[in-house]
């Protein structure tokens, strides 16, 4: 059966089960929201979402009003901007760094940013007490807690517990004194954070942020994106690569990854540092007089293939093994086999997988 | 002296009872003054619960903490009736006390909470134990419902109960159909009288047809609303007849288990429900009752969130839809009554619909608690007919002191924010109040006359609206602090004229966009405040 | 994995065995988090109390290498009780009847004797995955890494199709696979009995088919495992290759395998660190690395996704491709013109019927998991459908047989190995990481606090395990996660290498080395 309702005088089909906020994204301009993060429970904290439901007695969260047929659904008014701009210039009231935070601090970092610029929110208007209070003397290297920026939309405490299932930190006092902490405000090293950094990602305030990658902030280059897939376990998760210039400065999970769709965990979001280490090889090195150093490509090159030449004539062709990597891409195993195959006919290759 | 209980002792007692969070709280505060560290530890690992959810619902509440001896302190009633009685003085006098939220004793402060000892006195020598006082005679002489009997000598004892007329209404509804049960509860009209007027039949009959179970009764003792005392007058002096009233609501709805969510503030109340509950046990026969004590939460009364907190978790009020009704404790269908609505069942299936729909004035039916206090001679719970003038119970009933002008009356406790001089030409009913931009909600109305600074209680209705926000929705959780700041001393230096827009833009919005009450009606008193006292708020903004 | 990763918040039984999910896999654990969190039901069987134990609704503390005993006695208590699927067993499977004849002799209570877990509680979680909608197994090495690895897996299998958890969505039989590409490097045929595509070197038309493509003569006969290779070195393998593993450090029996690579005429390693293992070697090749390199990684559920480089490679590091035809092309060999790894990737899809239907551009977006027979075919997310790839699911009946060593006077203690959140294998990424490094900078023994007390230990003062291979020094951990009797540490740390101690048997089909059950002794060392 087809339900239809009517979104901005348009009407438009949808599905048993979706909120309006869902209807509504899927057709016209983004609504505003805060604490919205859509592999979440919809918690209707930010309010942003409002829509006008004709015969509705005021305006509704569209996140957690589920949709049906016939209505007729308005999701931008003069009111509902009204009480958007109003709403947005509260928040940023207390989190007046809110409207320039640097990118590299998480994946939805922006939000609050942007809806300052839509709604032309300072900070200046409502202005008062703040509520957050920061721990940059938590000790750890990996996630920045600026709760400054803290606007208790509570996504980090909601992906902690919805997605990730660790519970490792939750939502202490109430009201305007609400805080983010685990539990006695231990330390996130001495609670039960496994360090994923899915808090990070859903912020939409930099209020939580990634370490590792703000240590490059200050490099001039613009932030460039690619795909890649981490690492580490089999598992294959998706992720953005964070480059400027030459120099990898952070990850950031893919939301749209088929196997993670945007989970990552602490490997994954914080264990590439390693790509640029000084520990590296950078040169090919042959052992002389007992010792390894460095050499050219041709030298070591011919030296290799020298060895096995060598072997191969004095022992016989199966005297020559292989071993392929598992954490080299295909191209590396498909290569390696191959070469033993190739050029001594003999299946003398394996892979690390039995130990 | 007994030992004190150890932790696998406290835990073994509750981890398979329902609802045991609250209760294993409130075990480890007692036996150790605080909620320690090891305690929590204890029970996160006891109920499987993650220690920061915990910590996180610990903090949340007033009345437990993790500091030592914090279970001990004694606490002071600020609600607004209490200060002009002297609360600040009280407080400054008693040694480490710590303001509480009105304790709801306005007919007779002050209360002083201290461990499970419920005080009251206007100053530090005289604080004494002593029972609820018991409602005015109905100064009209009209017929009451569920203040009828609570008059009566050892009504709150269940032989007392049952010499007047007692679980005669149960024995007849085990004899009922539930559907003939809920119809007579519909041609009543009783309506929820806590506060949201949802007709009770209707809510029983959505909770008796929804699919799954087990069915759960919740009975909403947790009054928290400041000026209103209505509920503890007839859990401490008619318990039975709340039971009753849960035992009739479980026939008609299908539902054996209930639980009795009281307020911390009441612990004498807690210890009459629990004997109450013991002695009606052969009455009770076929049902599990249950008290859980609060912690020290307003929002609480919200009933989500009381859902929320009766399951350990944080108390924020939840969305709707779902509603209790189909996804309440435990996801199970749930009724939540108040508990003046459920003392009015009993006698409404004693004595018939007619007769209940008959107790209204006009086209109003049955009838409503008022609580009154502030600046009137006789302040009390009185039960009024829907429909009843204001001014005849203010005036003829309670009286005002001689020489002295009413300046304003609050509505619904505080949260229907107030009605000026001009304005108490209305009758207490819904329809009427609404019109006036207020409503009667839970039925507290506090009194002020000439003497006092409307400004100022104005500021100590923000304050407590913003100690009690939850902090789930952002329009409640930053305008109350925002409003509350407004009205304080160094709010800036806002020229009035921005201050006022600032005040009407904030309130206008969490009027339209909160998630629940509290933030809805908050700004009530700011509106009200505008509108009824112009030249007293440019004036306060002048001088500062 | 039969079944694809985002089945995992389907079943409503799951059965994790021998997987510490949420330290080597997290994110794959987090399904299973949420499928608890939706009313199912979750089984451990873990020697030791991991972190999944402490959430498991029943945790069978099994003694290691006890796997057969405890799932054999699984099976039986579903056999005696009827719980199988019948009509499953008779339209899907072979060998019912003499798997049920196999099973009578495995009772729970002698299962109890073995294992040391409670019959009642084998019982219990028999009746549960038995009778659940949708069963679904996860295992990893804690499987796999025993003489007995392969009756392990049989034993789970016959599990799975006694009680029909298979070919439907929520069930499955799912090896998380450990590495980004180990599923990657069995595709691609580095295995001595497979051609890329798992097409058996035995088979005289495959060996047509590969000698056609490439020009040249294979044998018919399957190479060595690389366990043997390292047993012969110097004996009949005496020039050596090894890309992309420290073998020193990750494979049992440290000494044997240094004095192995030692024996060679010829090491040539190719890496991107100079590893333990590269300090051995007569030629270190630099590899260019992840985040360097374009390519394409195979997750465990079967799906090919793409990696690209996004920085230029440090100093001269080359792509593994490059290097491998650069060698191949001074021996003689014109086979490997290639210009970029699509062109390598392109050449596999061509050679593998499992990736007939993909190229380079096809897998883009990572949307296809294999067998993509096809150009047009949708992928295929869950195995079994319908049909096994041999027809019929054949049930098997393996016996228990007791661990390659048990623990006995000399060696009193069962120590396992196994892996911790914060780092991945040898540390030469993770060790390099600043987050990482800083939570863990330090390999432990995990000692249960009663027998540090029993031991005469210390938390936090050293101790000597030793082995009949080897001993090492390291510092003890007091930590109920491993039960009384049995020591846990991980083989990360060069500084313990704890692969000096292990490597007492292999099983007998995979050559797969017994890395999970080492009997050893612990002693305090002073100062």
């Amino acid at each position: 059966m087809s339900l239809d309702l009517t979104l901005d005088g348009q009407v438009v089909p949808f599905q048993e089960g979706e909120t309006l906020y869902e209807v509504a994204s899927r057709h016209g301009d983004k609504i505003p929201t805060l604490c919205y993060d859509k592999r979440l429970d919809p918690l209707g904290a930010c309010r942003l979402c409002v829509v006008e439901v004709e015969g509705a007695n005021g305006p509704l969260a569209s996140c957690t009003t589920p949709a049906r047929a016939g209505m007729a659904v308005r999701t931008v008014t003069e009111d509902l901007e009204r009480h958007r701009k109003t709403l947005v210039d509260l928040v940023l009231s207390e989190n007046p760094k809110g409207a320039e935070i640097d990118p590299l601090r998480g994946l939805a970092s922006q939000e609050l940013a942007q809806l300052s610029v839509r709604y032309g929110s300072d900070g200046t208007r409502f202005a008062g007490a703040t509520s957050g209070h920061s721990r940059f003397d938590d000790p750890n290297p990996m996630i920045l807690r600026d709760y400054d920026n803290c606007i208790s939309c509570y996504r980090c405490v909601r992906v902690c517990a919805e997605q990730e299932g660790d519970y490792a930190i939750s939502i202490t006092g109430r009201g305007f004194g609400t805080q983010i902490s685990a539990e006695f405000d231990v330390d996130l090293e001495d609670s039960d954070c496994t360090f994923c950094g899915q808090c990070i990602q859903t912020c939409p305030t930099g209020a939580l942020g990634d370490l590792r990658a703000l240590q490059h902030a200050d490099l001039p280059e613009p932030i460039t994106a690619t795909r890649s897939i981490c690492p580490y376990c089999g598992v294959g998760c998706s992720l953005d690569l964070l480059t400027k210039g030459e120099t990898l400065v952070g990850v950031q999970p893919a939301m749209d990854g088929p196997a993670n769709e945007g989970a990552l965990c602490i490997k994954g979001q914080f264990a590439w540092e390693w790509v640029q280490h000084p520990d590296r090889l950078t040169e090919p090195l042959v052992r002389k007089d007992g010792e390894l150093v460095p050499a050219t490509w041709e030298e070591a090159l011919d030296r290799a293939a020298a060895g096995f030449a060598q072997a191969g004539a004095e022992h016989g062709r199966r005297s020559v093994y292989a071993v392929a990597s598992g954490r080299a891409p295909h191209e590396s195993a498909y290569s390696v086999q191959k070469f033993i195959r190739v050029n001594f006919g003999t299946n003398q290759i394996d892979n690390c997988s039995r130990a | 002296m007994p030992a004190s209980p150890t932790d696998e002792q406290l835990i073994k007692r509750w981890q398979d009872e329902p609802a045991p969070v609250l209760p294993l709280l409130h075990a480890f505060n007692e036996r150790d003054g605080h909620i320690s560290r090891e305690g929590l530890e204890a029970i996160s690992a006891g109920l499987r619960i993650p220690l920061a959810n915990l910590h996180g619902s610990v903090t949340f509440y007033h009345h437990i903490s993790g500091e030592p001896e914090s279970r001990d302190r004694p606490r002071v009633c600020m609600g607004p009736i209490c200060r002009l009685n002297g609360s600040e003085q009280l407080l400054h006098d008693l040694e480490g006390a710590e303001p509480m939220a009105c304790a709801g004793r306005c007919d007779d402060p002050i209360p002083v909470l201290q461990a499970d000892r419920a005080l009251v006195g206007l100053s530090g020598d005289k604080l004494q134990q002593a029972p609820s006082p018991l409602p005015p005679l109905n100064p009209g002489g009209l017929e009451e419902c569920c203040l009828a009997s609570v008059r009566e000598p050892d009504r709150a004892t269940c032989s007392g109960y049952m010499r007047t007329g007692g679980y005669a209404a149960l024995a007849k509804a085990r004899e009922m159909e539930p559907e003939e049960i809920l119809q007579v509860l519909e041609d009543s009209g009783l309506a929820g009288r806590g506060g949201a007027g949802f007709p009770t039949a209707t809510k029983w009959r959505a909770v008796r047809d929804a699919q799954g179970g087990p069915k759960t009764l919740v009975c909403n003792a947790d009054e928290g609303e400041p000026g209103c005392f209505k509920d503890r007058v007839l859990l401490d002096h008619d318990p039975h007849a709340i039971l009753e009233g849960m035992a009739i609501a479980g026939l008609a709805t299908g539902a054996a288990r209930g639980f009795i969510y009281l307020r911390y503030e009441y612990p004498q109340t807690l210890a009459i429900l629990e004997r109450a509950l013991e002695e009606a046990k052969e009455h009770l026969d076929g049902f599990e009752f249950c008290v859980r004590r609060g912690a020290g939460a307003y929002i609480c009364g919200e009933e989500t969130s009381l859902l929320n907190s009766l399951e350990g978790e944080h108390p924020f009020p939840r969305n709707r839809p779902p509603f209790p009704v189909t996804h309440g404790f435990e996801q199970t269908p749930t009724v939540v009554n108040n508990v003046e609505t459920l003392a009015s069942v009993a006698p409404i299936l004693a004595r018939g619909a007619e007769w209940y729909a008959g107790l209204g004035l006009g086209e109003h039916r049955g009838t409503k608690l008022i609580s009154l206090s502030g600046d009137v001679l006789r302040p009390g719970n009185y039960e009024v007919p829907m429909g009843f003038p204001l001014k005849t119970l203010l005036f003829d009933w309670a009286g005002v002191p001689e020489g002295r002008k009413v300046q304003a009356v609050t509505m619904a406790g505080l949260s229907g924010g107030f009605l000026g001089a001009a304005d108490l030409d209305v009758t207490l009913d819904e329809a009427c109040l609404r019109a006036k931009g207020s409503f009667l909600g839970a039925g507290g109305i506090m009194v002020f006359d000439d003497r006092r600074d409307m400004f100022e209680i104005a500021r100590q209705s923000m304050e407590f609206f913003a100690s009690e926000a939850c902090g789930k929705c952002f329009p409640c959780r930053i305008g109350t602090e925002r409003l509350t700041e407004r009205l304080s001393e160094p709010s800036g230096a806002l020229a009035p004229e921005a201050w006022t827009e600032e005040v009407r833009a904030i309130g206008y919005t969490m009027i339209e966009l909160s998630a629940c009450g509290l933030g809805k009606s908050a700004p009530l008193i700011t509106e009200s405040l505008l509108r009824l006292f112009p030249e007293e708020v440019s004036a306060k903004l002048e001088a500062r | 994995m039969s079944n694809p990763l985002a089945d995992m918040d389907k079943p409503d039984v799951i059965f994790c065995i021998g997987t510490n999910m949420t330290e080597t896999h997290p994110v794959a654990a987090t399904r299973l988090k949420q499928a608890q969190a939706k009313g199912a039901i979750l089984i451990v069987a873990d020697p030791r109390h991991i972190p999944l134990a402490r959430r498991a609704d029943i945790h069978l503390p099994l003694r290691v290498g006890s796997d057969v005993a405890l799932l054999g006695a699984m099976a039986h208590v579903i056999a005696e009780r009827g719980l199988m699927d019948e009509s499953f067993i008779a339209e899907r499977t072979e060998g019912w009847d003499s798997v049920r004849e196999h099973l009578k002799s495995f009772t729970p209570e002698w299962a109890e004797g073995i294992t040391g877990v409670p019959a009642a509680l084998i019982e219990q979680a028999a009746v549960l995955y038995a009778q659940a909608d949708r069963g679904a197994i996860y295992y990893t090495l804690g499987i796999t890494e025993h003489i007995s690895g392969v009756d392990n897996v049989q034993s789970l299998s016959n599990l799975a199709l006694m009680t029909g958890n298979l070919g439907r969505e929520g069930t499955g039989i799912n090896p998380m696979r450990g590495q980004n590409n180990i599923q990657g490097a069995g595709d691609c045929g580095a295995l001595p009995g497979n051609y890329p595509g798992f097409q058996p070197v035995t088979d005289p038309a495959m060996q047509a088919k590969f000698e056609e493509a490439w020009g040249t003569k294979v044998d018919l006969e399957p190479g060595m495992t690389k366990v043997r290779a390292l047993e012969h070195a110097g004996e009949k393998i005496f020039a050596m290759l090894i890309c992309g593993e420290n073998t020193l450090i990750s494979d049992p029996d440290y000494d044997h395998c240094e004095r192995a690579l030692g024996r060679l005429d010829h090491l040539v390693v190719v890496d991107i660190f100079k590893t333990e293992t590269a300090e051995l070697a007569d030629v270190v090749l630099p590899a260019s690395a992840w985040a360097e390199t374009d390519g394409v990684f195979t997750n465990t559920e079967r799906r090919p996704q793409r990696v690209r480089a996004a920085v230029p490679a440090q100093g001269q590091a080359r792509p593994d491709w490059w290097i491998l035809a650069e060698i191949s092309k001074r021996l003689g060999s014109d086979q490997f013109e290639y210009n970029s790894a699509a062109e390598v990737f392109n050449e596999l899809c061509s050679l593998s019927p499992l990736y007939a239907g993909l190229d380079w551009d096809r897998i883009d977006a990572g949307r296809y998991q294999w067998p993509v027979p096809e150009a047009d075919h949708p992928g295929t997310p869950m195995l079994h459908v319908g049909e096994f790839p041999r027809g019929k699911g054949l049930f098997k009946t393996p016996a228990y047989r007791d661990p390659a060593e048990v623990v006995n006077e000399d060696y009193p203690v069962w120590l396992t190995t196994g892996r911790r959140l914060e780092h991945y294998h040898t540390r030469t990424m993770s060790g390099r990481s600043t987050g990482t490094e800083y939570l863990l900078n330090e390999e432990t023994l995990e000692v249960h606090p009663a027998d540090v007390q029993a031991w005469g230990l210390e938390h936090g003062g050293m101790a000597r395990m030793s082995s009949p291979r080897g001993s090492v020094l390291v510092r003890v951990a007091s930590d109920d996660t491993s039960p009384p009797g049995t020591v846990f540490c991980s083989f990360s740390f060069s500084e313990v290498p704890i692969n000096k101690l292990t490597g007492s048997g292999y099983d007998p089909i995979t050559d797969t080395a017994e890395l999970k059950v080492c009997p050893v002794r612990v002693e305090p060392v002073s100062g």
